[in-house]
């Protein structure tokens, strides 16, 4: 019994570290040196000489061993672990996208009449597919800000205090199912009304097996995002892509920095929701959630959500009128982030 | 000079040729005999052609021919198939002219097969359906929808040349202790140990000895017995086509099919790792194996047992796509107030081509997993009949129970089902009629797995 829980544990811990080496993952090595490269170069056309200096933060070893970094690692570790036994019980994607594909087919959906080359579909599938996922990434993230039962579960990401690559894997595991739930339904959607309509036809435009905007996306930069480094795009530019700068402010604890910037790829949908804001290479930023939890151990990140819906629930169960009264006023005021959630 | 380059050239060329052949010398240093090759597989092509006189009979309706074929090891047997045919001569017409005392029934798998109802073992599996094939007409049940020709035909291959071959000879014989390399595999041959385990599982494979020189286009047409393919048959050029190294039988046969329309080298992957591991069995020039060896050896033999486990799954792929096909037709047949019958065989040929691979993939005590009761659950114990019917059990006289089942469109969606879990549990690459869409290699490049990865 000890036997094959140590193998396993050493087998996902071994997994886990696999992931600084797989081109699909974010914190990927490739991605960190490469974004660095292009940190630098931007730097250097626009700073000269000052170019190494705006990079160093991100060598210095209180960035990478403070308590903030640490709980990235523990939360990275910890639900690697707790995924690996939810993965086999969940639904899978392959699932739903068969069940979809022949209901479709059994309501009168067929194949397109007209024959389109083969890559006219790949590229077609590949432009919605980015549109989709990303919008969906957008709007379920502005979601996350808006309702305070989603925010509870969101903050653990926004209780860092010095951000690193590493705290993209800051998540709290009721988070990441929903980020599951969200990748699942814009796959199964999509990908069985393309199998209907393109049969045999349908791929991804790929680099290395890697989805070509998610790789555009690493590649340039996407791990500064989380980082001490500010590397804004430029006024032009962060109409249109959210700079890792523009992220940062997303994290600043500003007040005035406050649900801004929700995008991933695109800052199309910030604008379109009205809440973009401009970045800067020079901006000093503060970062965190402004509660206890910005304070707290792995285990707190873990506990805290769940005891503050708890506290809801047993609210709500007392006096639903008077839970629902008070959420309307709440919500009427349009308090700032996290202001309506105690711990 | 030029001629000397040229002579050497051609040379090497005969020799290569030669070596990519599976004939090997005599390597016993003790050997008398006046034998000059130490290949042998000559039983394994008199099962191969009982296994295709036994489907021949098996439309015939009599038992007693049948058995003949499948559990009698009588002699003086006729082959019915590959006979031979204007333009294409065959050298052998009777099974004692391949090797004698042979049958099906004893090299079937003893294990339990689950896919099948009944509790019984691939032997007891085949002689059912053997005895309920005499009762029909042409091997033809059309109330539980079965098709005993192709079922009796699919899972033979499986649960006698697959299972012989790969959980046999390529497993528990390629053990130090077990027919030694340093011998002679029984007093007088001229191959050692090894050496005839190894062919013995190249025999159950069904390729001719010269396949590397042959196309899977070339395969098939010697297979159909086309006069315009005599030459490359016929590699001795004595103007008859040898049964035991000139023929293609069983899944050697499936192996070219796939790679033919498919986009894949299983047949040649599979022979090319025969060949070498004879060969590095003739270079221990009738020695023991070192370790070293015998784990080279174990690697060529993986490379056959998971080669033609996909080709299996690929074949049964492939007809699970037929099945969603004719359920296609028969909706639209229906709905026109048609004639179902032909299609409704159709459905039920097909249904039996892919019940008797997909059986066969679990007659060779190879651990599928969770894919085993998958596979079973969603093909059934028989295709899903007129009135929404499936059989679901068998009663004690052998005969079948059936129950209400899902509706007969409903089916089709466990076809898909089928071709996903057959596609991701083998990896497959020919994917022939493909119902799916391709939708499992789409959703591999989306990385559709969980991720914590925040915004």
């Amino acid at each position: 019994m000890m036997e094959e829980y140590s193998a396993w544990l050493l087998n996902e811990l071994s997994l886990a570290a696999r992931d600084l080496v797989n081109p699909t993952k974010r914190v990927s090595l490739l991605y960190f040196a490469s974004a660095l490269f292009f940190a630098f170069v931007l730097f250097t056309l626009r700073d000269r000489k000052r170019a190494w200096r705006r990079i160093l933060p991100l060598f210095r070893l209180a960035t990478w061993w403070s308590p903030s970094a640490r709980v990235d690692y523990g939360l990275w570790l910890g639900n690697r672990l707790l995924f690996s036994l939810l993965f086999p019980k969940a639904i899978t994607t392959l699932g739903v996208v068969t069940w979809l594909m022949f209901r479709l087919q059994e309501v009168g959906m067929s194949a397109f009449p007209v024959v389109i080359p083969d890559w006219g579909v790949v590229s077609l599938f590949s432009v919605c597919y980015f549109l989709l996922d990303d919008f969906t990434r957008f709007w379920v993230h502005w979601l996350m800000h808006r309702w305070p039962w989603l925010w509870a579960f969101h903050r653990v990401h926004h209780s860092a205090t010095q951000l690193t690559p590493f705290t993209v894997l800051r998540t709290h595991p009721v988070e990441g199912v929903l980020f599951y739930l969200r990748s699942l339904v814009v796959q199964a959607s999509l990908v069985s009304v393309f199998i209907v309509l393109f049969p045999g036809q349908v791929s991804l435009l790929t680099v290395g097996g890697v989805f070509v905007t998610t790789y555009c996306f690493n590649l340039l930069g996407a791990n500064l995002r989380h980082s001490p480094v500010a590397l804004s795009y430029g006024k032009q530019l962060e109409r249109w892509l959210i700079s890792p700068a523009q992220h940062q402010l997303h994290h600043s604890v500003d007040v005035a920095h406050y649900d801004c910037n929700f995008g991933v790829v695109l800052a199309l949908w910030d604008r379109l929701f009205g809440c973009l804001q401009f970045a800067s290479d020079q901006q000093k930023l503060h970062y965190g959630s402004a509660s206890k939890l910005d304070q707290m151990g792995v285990f707190g990140h873990y506990w805290s959500p769940i005891a503050y819906l708890a506290k809801r629930g047993k609210q709500w169960l007392k006096s639903p009128a008077v839970w629902w009264s008070s959420r309307v006023k709440k919500n009427a005021k349009s308090e700032p982030k996290g202001s309506n959630i105690s711990l | 000079m030029k001629k000397t380059i040229l002579a050497a050239f051609i040379g090497a060329s005969a020799l290569s040729l030669q070596a990519q052949t599976y004939d090997f010398p005599v390597s016993l240093p003790d050997y008398q005999g006046e034998a000059t090759s130490s290949v042998a597989y000559g039983g394994q092509i008199a099962r191969h052609a009982l296994h295709n006189s036994l489907k021949k009979a098996s439309k015939s309706g009599d038992l007693a021919l049948m058995e003949g074929y499948f559990s009698s090891k009588q002699a003086g047997l006729e082959i019915l198939d590959p006979v031979s045919k204007k333009g294409f001569p065959i050298k052998q017409s009777h099974i004692d002219e391949l090797a004698t005392g042979k049958d099906l029934m004893s090299s079937a798998y003893p294990g339990i097969i689950t896919g099948w109802p009944g509790n019984l073992t691939g032997q007891e599996v085949l002689q059912q359906m053997v005895t309920n094939a005499a009762k029909t007409k042409g091997g033809y049940d059309p109330v539980n929808g079965y098709d005993y020709t192709q079922l009796i035909s699919k899972f033979a291959m499986g649960a006698v040349f697959y299972n012989k071959a790969v959980n046999d000879y390529l497993d528990e014989k390629l053990a130090a202790d077990v027919k030694p390399n340093d011998k002679p595999y029984r007093e007088g041959a001229p191959y050692t140990g090894k050496e005839h385990v190894w062919d013995e599982a190249f025999g159950y494979f069904g390729a001719p000895a010269n396949s590397l020189a042959l196309t899977p286009q070339e395969v098939l047409q010697i297979v159909k017995q086309n006069p315009e393919y005599l030459a490359e048959a016929d590699a001795n050029q004595d103007g008859v086509v040898d049964l035991t190294t000139e023929m293609a039988f069983a899944h050697a046969y499936y192996a070219a099919s796939i790679d033919a329309s498919g986009n894949t080298d299983y047949f040649h992957t599979i022979v090319q790792a025969f060949v070498d591991g004879r060969k590095l069995i003739q270079n221990a020039q009738g020695k023991a194996l070192s370790i070293t060896q015998r784990e080279a050896l174990k690697g060529y033999a993986k490379v056959i047992a998971d080669a033609w486990q996909q080709v299996i799954a690929e074949a049964a792929f492939k007809y699970a796509g037929s099945v969603y096909q004719d359920l296609e037709k028969l909706a639209i047949i229906e709905e026109a107030n048609g004639d179902v019958k032909k299609t409704y065989r159709n459905y039920v040929k097909h249904w039996g081509e892919l019940k008797g691979f997909a059986l066969s993939l679990q007659a060779a005590g190879r651990d599928l997993g969770a894919a085993q009761p998958q596979l079973n659950r969603l093909i059934g114990f028989s295709p899903v009949l007129f009135g929404d019917a499936q059989v679901v059990a068998a009663n004690g006289e052998g005969g079948f129970i059936q129950s209400g089942s899902i509706a007969m469109q409903e089916y089709k969606l466990n076809m898909i089902k089928v071709q996903n879990l057959l596609s991701e549990k083998f990896a497959l690459n020919a994917k022939l009629n493909d119902k799916t869409g391709g939708m499992d290699d789409v959703l591999k490049l989306l990385q559709s797995a969980p991720s914590v990865e925040n915004d």
